[in-house]
C-alpha cells in the first residue's frame, strides 16, 4: 500500500510540471514542428524537398553566405579580442576596476538592436562624428570604402555586442586556471610559453569553443540591428525570413519556411556545440 | 603587493572602454545637439529632440504598450516559470535534464524563426497577430534569463534541509513558503524579473514581426524615427538606455544582497 | 514503558532496504547514539523519528503516543542538521524565535526563552547578527539553541559535528553533552565517528546495512563486541582466522592460540579470534615465565602516537600483527628488531568466521 502511495505521489509531482510543459508545447515546440512539416509539404499536399532547393538558389544562398560570413567574422574578432581584453581585466591589479569592467560588459552586451544601430550611424555615418574626426585630424576619408550601412558597418556594430559577451564568458575561465597549476608547471621546469602551450591553452580550449559558438549563434540570429542599419541593402537570412512574415516581399512561403528551418539547424548546432563545450569547461575548472 | 597594470593592459582595456562608451556618449550628445554633421563638436545644444518626441502622438502610446508588454511578460513568467523551477528543484529532480533542455532551446531559435512559426500556427482569431501571442513569444524568448536567475538562487540555499528545519520547528507548508523559501529566493526572482523586463522593453524582432503596426512598441517607434529625424531617434534611444541602466543597477543591487547572505550555507554543504 | 519506543521499523527505498526490523527503547533523559558507516540506515531511522520519512511498517511511540504518522511539524521534536540549516534571511535571534512563533507563544515568553537558550549555548552576544557572520561552530550552537527553544520532547542530532574542524568538534561535543545532561533531554545522536559516539553516549546502537549489530554502553561495545563487524568497525583488532582444534585451542596457520572462549565451538569449525592492539604485549627478550600465546616476530613499522607507539610486527609465519605499546621507561625498540609478543587468553574475542 505504501508503495502505491509513493507511486501516486511521484505522478502527482509530474502533474506540477504540466502548466509549463503545455506552455512550451503550445508556443515553442509544436509551432516549430509544424514549421518543419510545412517546409516539407507541397501546396497541395505531398512531401517535397523543393522548398529547400529553392531556398538554396543563388538569390537566397547569397543571404546564407552573408549571414555566415558576418557571424563567423564577428565571432572570430569577438573571441580573439575578447580573450585579450578578458585577460587584461582578469590580471588587473585593482578589484574595483575589474568589477567596473564586468559591469560595463554586462550592460553593453544587452545593448543591441535599434539603439545600437542608430548609435553607429551617429558616429560612423557619412557625417558621423568619428568619420569627421578621422577626416579633419588624419585626413583619412573612410567613405566610400567603408559604409556603416553595409557589411563593414554591420561588422563593427555586431562586434560591439560580441566583445563584452566574450569578456563575460572568458573571465571565469581564466579564474578557473588554478594558481597551483602554474606553480607546479614552473616547479617542474616549464617556462611561461610552455605553461600556456601545454596547460593554459588546452584548459581554455573548451571555453574558447563555447565562446566562439555562442557568439556565432548570437550574431546569426540577430535581426533588429541589421534591420535598422541596412534595411534591405544587405541580404541576410534573418532579414529574408522577416520579409516573408511581414509580407513585404512576395515569394513562396515555402521558401521562407525552408530558410527558417535551415537557420534553425545552423543555430541549433552552434548552441549544441556551445552546451557540450561548456559542460566540458565546467568539468575541468570545477573547484 | 600593490602592482601597477602594464602598458599593454592599459591600452587593451582603454580600447575596450572607448569602443563600448563612444557610441553611447555620442547618442546622448546627439540627442541634445542642434546640428552635428559639419563639426567635431555640436554647433549648439537644445532639448528639442525630447520635446518633439513627446509631442508625437505615438510617443506615450508606444511607451505604454512597451510597459504593458514588459510587465505582462514578467507576470506570466513569474506564474509559469518560477513555480516550475522551484518544483523541479525540490520535488522532481528527475525532470531536471528535461527542464535544462527546454530552457536552452530558446537560445537556439532565432527570433525571426519563432515569430514565423507562431504567426503561421496561430493564424486565427483572437490570437492572430495579437498582443497576447506576442506576450507568449516574449515569455518563451526570455525564459532562460528567468530560469538562470531563479535556479541560481535556489541552488545557493539548501531548500530541502531548510524546509525540514522549519518543519521540525513546527512550521506548516504556508509558513515554510512565506517565511523561509520565498525570502531566500526572492533576490533571484527579482533580478530575473528585471532582466526580463529590460529585455522585453528593448525587444524589436518579435514585436515587429508578430504584431507589427497593430501594437506599436517603443523600439518600433525608435526604428521609424531613425529614418525620419535623427535627433528624435537619439532622444528615444536615450530613454531606452535609461530604462536599461535602471534595470541593470537594480539587478546588481538585488544580486549582491542575495548572494552574501547565502554564502555560508553553500560553504557548509 | 520506555519514553521513546521504536518497534519493528522497516524502510525501503526503491527496493533497497534501508532499515530492517529496527526495535529500540530509549529511556527518558538518555543520550543514545546511532553509529555506523554511511548508508547503514542510521540517518533514515533518525528521519523516521523526526517524521521526514514514514516507516513502511512498524510503530514509533513517544511517551505512549503513537507518532508514526504524525506530520513532522506536529511532533514536538527538535532537530539539528549537519549543514546547520539556519535560515540565512533571518538574524540569529529571529532564527531562535522561529519555532516559538510557530507555536504562537506569548511575546514576553518568547523573549525570555530566546535569551535563556542563547545563554545556554553561550552566544547571547550574537543575537543581532546573521548566520553568515558566524563561524561554523557558532552556527551549529545556534542551531542547537533553536531546536532547544521549543522545549522538544526529543532532540535529534544528525551528524551535527561532521562539517566542523577537529578542534571545534571535540569542544562542541562536550558542550552538547553538558547541555543535554543539564536539561535532561532525551536525545538521539547520529554519527559515523566512533570516538564521538563512545565519548558522549549513555548507550550506543551500532548499525550496519540497515540492521542493528549491537546495543550497549560504550564499554560493552568496545570490550565485548557481539559481532565481527562491531569489533572491527570500533577500534582496531587483529584478526586470527583459525580452526578449532580442541576445547581450548585453535590453529591459525602455524600459530596455536589458546583461549577457553572456543569452548562453545565444535572441533574443526572455522572461527576468527580478535585481539585489540593494546592487549598485545611486546618483549625484547623471551620472557622467563611461561606465557600462553607467545610468538616471535620482527618489527616492521613503528609509529609514534604520543602516549603509545603502534608497532607493525610480522610474525614468524608471515602474519601481520598490530600492537600498541607504551615505550616510557623501557628500552627503545627499533626497526627489524626481533621481538616476542603475547596476549592473554581472556583478551581473545572468538566468533564464527
Amino acid at each position: 500500500m505504501a508503495n502505491t502511495a509513493k507511486t501516486r505521489k511521484r505522478w502527482a509531482a509530474w502533474l506540477g510540471l504540466i502548466p509549463f510543459l503545455v506552455f512550451c508545447l503550445a508556443f515553442e515546440i509544436v509551432p516549430i514542428l509544424l514549421l518543419v512539416r510545412d517546409s516539407l509539404l507541397l501546396k497541395h499536399g505531398g512531401l517535397t524537398l523543393s522548398h529547400y532547393g529553392d531556398a538554396l538558389a543563388p538569390l537566397y544562398l547569397k543571404s546564407f553566405i552573408n549571414s555566415i560570413k558576418l557571424s563567423g567574422l564577428t565571432a572570430i574578432v569577438g573571441t580573439t579580442l575578447g580573450v585579450f581584453i578578458g585577460y587584461a581585466i582578469y590580471r588587473w591589479p585593482t578589484k574595483r576596476v575589474q568589477d567596473f569592467m564586468v559591469t560595463l560588459s554586462d550592460v553593453t552586451t544587452n545593448f543591441a538592436g535599434a539603439p545600437l544601430a542608430f548609435a553607429f550611424i551617429i558616429i560612423l555615418g557619412s557625417n558621423g562624428v568619428v568619420t569627421q574626426f578621422l577626416l579633419q585630424y588624419f585626413h583619412w576619408k573612410i567613405y566610400p570604402d567603408f559604409s556603416v550601412y553595409s557589411f563593414s558597418g554591420l561588422t563593427l556594430a555586431y562586434v560591439y555586442f560580441q566583445l563584452p559577451l566574450m569578456v563575460l564568458l572568458i573571465i571565469p575561465a581564466f579564474a578557473g586556471l588554478k594558481k597551483e597549476w602554474r606553480e607546479s608547471a614552473f616547479n617542474l621546469g616549464a617556462d611561461t610559453f610552455r605553461y600556456w602551450w601545454n596547460i593554459g591553452i588546452p584548459v581554455l580550449t573548451p571555453s574558447l569553443i563555447a565562446g566562439f559558438t555562442l557568439l556565432f549563434a548570437n550574431a546569426f540570429g540577430a535581426y533588429a540591428t541589421a534591420y535598422t542599419l541596412t534595411g534591405s541593402r544587405l541580404s541576410l537570412v534573418t532579414l529574408q525570413i522577416g520579409f516573408t512574415i511581414a509580407g513585404e516581399v512576395l515569394h513562396d512561403p515555402g521558401i521562407g519556411q525552408a530558410m527558417a528551418i535551415l537557420s534553425l539547424m545552423i543555430m541549433g548546432t552552434s548552441i549544441l556545440i556551445y552546451q557540450l563545450a561548456t559542460n566540458r569547461a565546467r568539468r575541468w575548472t570545477r573547484r | 603587493m600593490k602592482q601597477k597594470p602594464s602598458v599593454s593592459q592599459i591600452l587593451i582595456v582603454g580600447f575596450f572602454i572607448l569602443y563600448m562608451i563612444i557610441p553611447i556618449v555620442a547618442t546622448y550628445v546627439f540627442s541634445v545637439a542642434v546640428r552635428w554633421d559639419r563639426t567635431i563638436l555640436p554647433e549648439g545644444y537644445s532639448l528639442e529632440g525630447y520635446t518633439t518626441a513627446a509631442k508625437n502622438p505615438y510617443f506615450f502610446s508606444t511607451l505604454r504598450n512597451s510597459l504593458v508588454l514588459s510587465l505582462s511578460t514578467v507576470l506570466v513568467s513569474l506564474i509559469i516559470v518560477v513555480p516550475t523551477v522551484y518544483w523541479v528543484h525540490v520535488r522532481l529532480q528527475t525532470a531536471k535534464p528535461l527542464l535544462d533542455l527546454l530552457m536552452i532551446l530558446p537560445f537556439g531559435i532565432p527570433g525571426v524563426v519563432l515569430a514565423l512559426a507562431l504567426v503561421q500556427v496561430y493564424n486565427f482569431h483572437p490570437l492572430n497577430r495579437s498582443a497576447m501571442l506576442l506576450i507568449a513569444a516574449e515569455v518563451v524568448f526570455t525564459m532562460p534569463f528567468m530560469y538562470r536567475s531563479v535556479s541560481n538562487s535556489i541552488n545557493a540555499v539548501d531548500i530541502p534541509t531548510l524546509t525540514e528545519a522549519a518543519q521540525s520547528l513546527g512550521a506548516g507548508i504556508r509558513n515554510v513558503l512565506l517565511e523561509v523559501i520565498v525570502p531566500n529566493i526572492f533576490p533571484g526572482i527579482l533580478s530575473g524579473s528585471l532582466l526580463v523586463f529590460a529585455t522585453v522593453f528593448a525587444e524589436f524582432t518579435l514585436a515587429r514581426l508578430i504584431v507589427g503596426a497593430g501594437f506599436k512598441t517603443f523600439p518600433m517607434l525608435l526604428v521609424e524615427f531613425t529614418r525620419i529625424d535623427g535627433t528624435v531617434a537619439a532622444a528615444l534611444s536615450v530613454i531606452s538606455f535609461t530604462v536599461a541602466w535602471i534595470a541593470s543597477l537594480l539587478i546588481l543591487w538585488a544580486g549582491g544582497k542575495g548572494v552574501r547572505s547565502t554564502q555560508e550555507v553553500v560553504k557548509a554543504k | 514503558m520506555a519514553y521513546l519506543d521504536l518497534t519493528n521499523i522497516c524502510k525501503t527505498f526503491n527496493n533497497v532496504v534501508a532499515v530492517k526490523d529496527f526495535s529500540l527503547n530509549i529511556e527518558k533523559g538518555q543520550l543514545v547514539s546511532f553509529l555506523g558507516p554511511s548508508g547503514c540506515g542510521k540517518t533514515t531511522t533518525l528521519r523516521m523519528i523526526a517524521g521526514f520519512e514514514l516507516p513502511d511498517s512498524g510503530t514509533i511511540l513517544l511517551d505512549g503516543e503513537d507518532i508514526s504518522l504524525v506530520p513532522p511539524n506536529k511532533r514536538g521534536i527538535g532537530m539539528v542538521f549537519q549543514a546547520y540549516a539556519l535560515f540565512p534571511n533571518m538574524t540569529i535571534r529571529e532564527n531562535v524565535m522561529f519555532g516559538l512563533r510557530m507555536a504562537r507563544k506569548p511575546k514576553p515568553y518568547i523573549e525570555k526563552k530566546v535569551d535563556e537558550v542563547l545563554d545556554l549555548v553561550r552566544l547571547s552576544n550574537t543575537s543581532k547578527r546573521y548566520p553568515h557572520q558566524l563561524s561554523g561552530g557558532q552556527q551549529q550552537r545556534i542551531a542547537l539553541a533553536r531546536a532547544l527553544a521549543i522545549e522538544p520532547r526529543v532532540l535529534l542530532l544528525d551528524e551535527p559535528l561532521s562539517a566542523l574542524d577537529a578542534e571545534v568538534r571535540v569542544a562542541l561535543r562536550g558542550e552538547i553533552r553538558r547541555i543535554q545532561t543539564t536539561l535532561g533531554i532525551t536525545t538521539v545522536y547520529v554519527t559515523h565517528d566512533q570516538e564521538e559516539a563512545l565519548s558522549i553516549s549513555d548507550r550506543v546502537v551500532v548499525m550496519n546495512s540497515g540492521l542493528i549489530e549491537q546495543i550497549g554502553t560504550a564499554q560493552e561495545i568496545y570490550r565485548n563486541p557481539d559481532t565481527r563487524f562491531v569489533a572491527t568497525f570500533i577500534g582496531t583488532a587483529n584478526e586470527f582466522h583459525s580452526v578449532v582444534t580442541n576445547e581450548n585451542t585453535m590453529q591459525c596457520d602455524n600459530m596455536t592460540l589458546t583461549t577457553d572462549r572456543v569452548k562453545s565451538f565444535s572441533q574443526g569449525s572455522r572461527v576468527v579470534a580478535l585481539v585489540r592492539p593494546e592487549n598485545v604485549e611486546v618483549f625484547d627478550v623471551k620472557p622467563s615465565e611461561t606465557r600462553l600465546n607467545l610468538f616471535e616476530g620482527v618489527i616492521e613499522t613503528l609509529t609514534f602516537h604520543g602516549a603509545i607507539t603502534r608497532l607493525g610486527i610480522i610474525a614468524s609465519g608471515g602474519k601481520h600483527i598490530t600492537a600498541d605499546v607504551n615505550l616510557t621507561g623501557r628500552d627503545m625498540l627499533a626497526h627489524h628488531q626481533m621481538v616476542w609478543f603475547s596476549f592473554r587468553p581472556e583478551y581473545c574475542q572468538v566468533m564464527p568466521d
